[in-house]
């Protein structure tokens, strides 16, 4: 193949690793950039100079919402918190969060972590919640 | 390169169509002929952009549009860059006609939703986004935007009033805009009071679902140096691109295919954005205008909320932004967005905007984005 494509695994991989592998897959580029998001090339440096990496199950919060008006795949689901994750060790990606009612209940920076979900979604639960920590994988 | 003019637009009133995409836009193009006083033999190609077209269960829209124009010849294509749609294809005329591979060319477009319910329509909005690594996980549209709202507030201090400004002034320049979706003006306490829909921004933050067309003729100077109205001369028109998703751009409080855009389009008309008299800006939320004035480079990063809160963007201030009444109240048609914000500044630079007339212009900017930024189109306007 032109270009020395990387060879990175499916979205429908990334999708089975953290529904059913309880893993998140991802990339570490050579110019330090880590990310999930599917791609044959870097979209920071545009090089195909990157290896698979599983990135960390644990972060803070980026940025977040609580969406009192859902999607239609998750018409019985709200409220709820669509959420960007800074994951530890590098990489930052989207997901939710069932069960939170007001903006409040969340803070930029405060830690969460993957929770096995029970529908499709990334899910997250907030790390200093009991309940979420007792269904840490 | 030849210089290209605007020399006819026109727009139904965006809100709710009865009729037809197709009859919609079939009418309004022959509207901004007419007001070039063309014909619409003198189309050597056509640009058209109807992203949910499939929601009517019609595509290659083009077509048929030429053909109830009575142009069954002249050649179509259909452009498609989400909310940036029609000033991506209003890029794509100039581009033939500067290089003059047309003389006159149209750009339309349409955009028909209202049949469907609120769901199906937040569901349609949402596919710009990337599905299996941002709306899969429930993102709506307004979820997406909440989230670079709540970067923006935890960075800057930006507070509820400064974003609800900007839909106070927006809805109070769309009562003076007989196109406009919505014309009635709101109170700050109406907009506080209004439910949240992704925190923290609430219905008063949100564009509506519009149905709507418009449509804009582009012609060379050479071939249409007496238009029957005051024509625009495009000064810059520039597309940019950015990274798709917003989780892997290295800023969550602006949009880095703004700032490109800008850069450029201003290096392009060789003017800055002091001498820009007004913008139209895609504020598709309260939080997208105050990060497009800073990233078009009005206002330092952090400070829109306090511009717009001091009055200097209303139509009487120091620099008014969307005197139309904007995406959020004058009404969001998708792929009829872009091409409508030409034709307010067409009004504007023809002393038709009644209430709403910016004095003395000289530069107006368009400015209209993709989705979160994936894509973004900026163009600037001036005088023969």
């Amino acid at each position: 193949m032109a270009g020395g494509a990387a060879t990175l695994h499916s979205i429908e991989e990334y999708r089975r690793g953290y529904e059913d592998e309880h893993r998140l897959r991802g990339f570490r580029s050579a110019c330090g950039f880590v990310s999930a998001t599917w791609g044959l090339r870097c979209p920071r440096c545009g090089r195909s100079d990157f290896a698979e990496t599983d990135l960390a199950t644990t972060g803070r919060l980026a940025a977040f919402t609580v969406q009192t008006v859902p999607s239609d795949e998750f018409l019985n689901d709200a409220p709820y918190a669509y959420v960007l994750v800074d994951l530890d060790a590098g990489g930052r990606v989207a997901g939710w969060m069932p069960g939170i009612r007001t903006e409040a209940e969340l803070a930029i920076g405060k830690p969460v972590h993957y929770v096995p979900g029970y529908k499709p979604g990334l899910q997250f639960g907030l790390t200093s919640d009991d309940t979420a920590k007792s269904e840490r994988p | 390169m030849r210089e290209v003019w605007v020399v006819g637009a026109a727009m139904n009133r965006f809100g709710k169509m009865r009729e037809s995409g197709r009859e919609a836009i079939t009418s309004v193009a022959l509207a901004a002929l007419g007001r070039a006083g063309l014909e619409p033999n003198s189309v050597q190609h056509t640009f058209l952009s109807n992203c949910f077209g499939v929601a009517e269960r019609q595509a290659h829209l083009g077509p048929l549009l030429n053909t109830g124009l009575g142009i069954p010849e002249v050649p179509s294509c259909t452009i498609e860059s989400a909310c940036s749609s029609t000033s991506a294809a209003l890029h794509e005329a100039f581009v033939h006609v500067a290089g003059g591979f047309a003389d006159v060319a149209l750009v339309a477009g349409v955009e028909k939703l209202s049949h469907l319910n609120t769901l199906a329509a937040t569901s349609y909005f949402a596919m710009g986004a990337d599905y299996p690594f941002e709306t899969c996980h429930g993102a709506t549209f307004p979820g997406l935007y909440a989230t670079l709202a709540n970067a923006h507030q935890a960075k800057f201090g930006t507070t509820a009033e400064e974003l609800g400004s900007v839909a106070v002034k927006n809805h109070a320049n769309a009562a003076m805009n007989p196109h406009a979706h919505f014309q009635k003006p709101i109170t700050m306490e109406a907009y506080l009071g209004s439910p949240m829909i992704a925190s923290p921004l609430r219905l008063y933050d949100c564009c509506p679902f519009s149905d709507g067309a418009a449509a804009v003729v582009v012609a060379a100077r050479e071939v249409t140096p007496e238009p029957a109205a005051e024509p625009l001369v495009i000064k810059a028109s520039v597309r940019s691109g950015s990274i798709a998703d917003m989780h892997d751009r290295p800023t969550l409080t602006g949009l880095p295919a703004t700032r490109f855009a800008a850069e450029k389009a201003f290096r392009q008309a060789k003017i800055t954005p002091k001498d820009v008299s007004f913008l139209e800006v895609h504020d598709c939320f309260t939080i997208a205008e105050l990060m497009a004035l800073e990233d078009l480079g009005f206002t330092p990063p952090g400070t829109a909320g306090k511009m717009t809160s001091s009055g200097a963007t209303a139509i009487d201030g120091h620099v008014p932004v969307n005197p139309s009444g904007g995406l959020k109240a004058k009404g969001h048609p998708v792929s009829a967005t872009g091409a409508g914000q030409v034709v307010e500044i067409f009004e504007q630079f023809n002393h038709e905007a009644g209430g709403r007339q910016v004095p003395n212009v000289e530069y107006a900017l368009a400015h209209n984005v993709g989705a979160t930024g994936g894509s973004c189109s900026v163009h600037i306007f001036g005088h023969r």
